[in-house]
């Protein structure tokens, strides 16, 4: 159960939207979520769904994919979904149970509210099923670059991930193992109450530390024996430059940028529920 | 020139124990004026039981660890000297026990070259490095995989690799084999064993296994952090009995012929391979 976990969930195949450079993914991602809070009408939304399925469908990832990651977070659209309905104050009544009011208004915004969502986790989906995780930190690294003159430590940042990354799997392995260890000794992880359940987790944290301590401090000597000294006078075997492809795929995104304002602008004079 | 000398090598580690609320400061001798003298090319095994300073001793070579007595030279670097720390780093490289604590990226080649970006060398030279590195181990077809999934065999491959990569002259590995299956330590003995042949890269292995360290050139016997023996494989092993007065077993073979030697059977006491046992066994048949 526990090797469900992804991450790094990398879908390799070859398309335009693998070969745009990380940092104009990240950016252009960053971009989509910021402009994503300006849509509020379903017009917009109709706009987003459309883009965002073209950029899908060229990234060559099956749907099933990139839907993969709403399920994580079904209970959070549910919740918001929920507390949205009851508490938009609106004209329209639609029905009436006791002190709850459900109008009309709360309807359309708890649905925007759940599609703004839905497409939040989508587009980052398909950031990180498009780019290597080390593309990812690479491109996190020199975006980062510029700030380490105000004391950001962007190389270490992008190495931390890059070890996370590359324990995460090893990590997960020791878990198990410890996992059937205790159960072998008799331990039992799925029956009890809460707090049976969460006293049962301690002698498998405990290993689980020492040993992860006990990983860093080789990994720190291995590091430093083959001369790692942090990321000054440090160079890379991938240098990654910024292509034509790169410039076409920001001309795209300032169009969109432009679409959603102008839409937004129409939703002034359009119903709330259009 | 030789390629590592220590000359009078003792280092001290300062432990700080607590006890009833007093904390004391307890030092531990782990080497003892230690004389070893490796030349270039040369294949040396270092042997000794557990907490014997092997691998205190592995970490001199390696300025991981700086002598409070006596000096190590690295290609007559002297390794207290701080500003030779990255050189003597690059040119004696080391492979540690646990293949997983040592890769630090997701993927093979990424991990290659971490060696050589420390270095500051060009991409075009780390990208040929890497590429050379993972022919020399033959792990060429595994460039892009995650190091997770591979063998342990694999991994020390592509630790060894990694240090290739870096173009030292000397590598030192510690226990590479220990956690390996019986597979994985033949990959990488071999591994190993032809880097030293054809690259003419000097090897320093330290080890458990006695017939790893068979084939070595030159076998060094560290006992409670001092030299106690040292020879070629012949010379070392044939003293069976202070070897086990060591804490250390003899390769199979030369403990039977130990044996027989004992029974009275005039057999030569530095046999260390099965082939040599058949032929000293048939050469005693025929004289009788
Ligand atoms: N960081 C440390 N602090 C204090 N004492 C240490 C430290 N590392 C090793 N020692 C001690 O130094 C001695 C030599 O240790 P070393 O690790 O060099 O032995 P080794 O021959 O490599 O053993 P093994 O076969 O178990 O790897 C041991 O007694 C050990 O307890
Ligand atoms: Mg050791």
């Amino acid at each position: 159960m526990i090797r469900d976990i992804t991450i790094g969930q990398y879908y390799p195949v070859a398309s335009p939207i693998h070969r745009l450079d990380a940092r104009v993914k990240l950016a252009i991602t960053f971009i989509y979520i910021v402009t994503l809070f300006f849509v509020d009408s379903f017009i917009g939304y109709f706009f987003v769904m459309l883009s965002l399925g073209a950029v899908i469908a060229s990234s060559k990832v099956p749907l099933r994919f990139m839907l993969r990651g709403i399920k994580s977070i079904m209970v959070i659209i549910v919740f918001t979904m929920i507390i949205n309905l009851f508490t938009t104050k609106g004209e329209t009544l639609l029905l009436e149970i006791g002190f709850l009011r459900i109008t009309w208004e709360g309807v359309a915004v708890a649905l925007k509210m759940s599609i703004r969502l839905v497409f939040l986790i989508v587009g980052s989906s398909v950031l990180t099923l498009t780019t290597t995780p080390i593309h990812l930190t690479d491109g996190i690294e020199s975006i980062l670059k510029p700030f380490s003159k105000i004391g950001v430590p962007s190389h270490e940042i992008a190495m931390m991930m890059t070890i996370a990354l590359r324990f995460i799997p090893t990590l997960l392995d020791e878990t198990d193992k410890i996992m059937k260890a205790q159960q072998a000794r008799g331990a039992d992880f799925d029956t009890g109450t809460l707090k049976e359940k969460a006293q049962s987790l301690i002698p498998i944290l405990v290993p689980l530390f020492i040993s992860a301590f006990r990983r860093a401090e080789e990994l720190a000597t291995a590091m430093e024996a083959r001369c790692y000294h942090g990321g000054e006078n440090r160079t890379r075997m991938h240098v990654v430059s910024i292509g034509r492809r790169d410039f076409v795929a920001f001309a795209v995104t300032a169009v969109y940028v432009c679409i959603i304002f102008l839409l937004r602008h129409a939703a002034e004079i359009v119903p709330f529920w259009i | 020139m030789k390629m590592v000398r220590a000359q009078q090598l003792s280092y001290e580690y300062i432990k700080t124990v607590e006890k009833d609320g007093v904390t004391t400061e307890q030092k531990l001798q782990a080497l003892k004026n230690v004389n070893i003298s490796v030349e270039k090319g040369e294949f040396v095994a270092v042997l000794g039981h557990n907490g014997s300073g092997k691998s205190t001793f592995a970490k001199h070579i390696n300025a991981l660890l700086c002598p409070t007595g006596g000096t190590l030279w690295v290609k007559e670097m002297d390794t207290k000297n701080e500003e030779l720390v990255w050189d003597i780093r690059q040119s004696a490289g080391m492979v540690f026990q646990n293949p997983d604590n040592q890769l630090v990226a997701t993927v093979v080649e990424e991990d290659i070259a971490f060696g050589p970006e420390n270095l500051g060398i060009e991409s075009s030279e780390i990208r040929k490095r890497v590429d050379d590195a993972l022919e020399q181990v033959r792990m060429t077809e595994f460039a892009t995989f995650t190091p997770s999934k591979l063998s342990g065999g694999q991994k020390q491959r592509i630790a060894i690799a990694g240090v290739l990569a870096m173009k030292p002259d000397c590598i030192v590995l510690d226990e590479p084999t220990a956690m390996l299956d019986p597979i994985g330590r033949r990959e990488v003995m071999e591994t190993v064993h032809r880097l030293n042949r054809e690259e003419g890269i000097t090897i320093i292995l330290i080890t458990h296994y006695m017939d790893e360290a068979v084939r070595a050139d030159r076998v060094y016997v560290i006992d409670d952090g001092d030299v106690v023996l040292n020879g070629t494989p012949k010379e070392v092993f044939s003293n069976v009995e202070a070897l086990k007065g060591y804490g250390l077993d003899v390769p199979q073979v030369t403990e039977v012929a130990y044996l027989l030697r004992r029974e009275g059977i005039p057999i030569p006491a530095d046999i260390l391979t099965v082939e040599e046992m058949v032929g000293a066994l048939c050469q005693l048949r025929s004289t009788i």
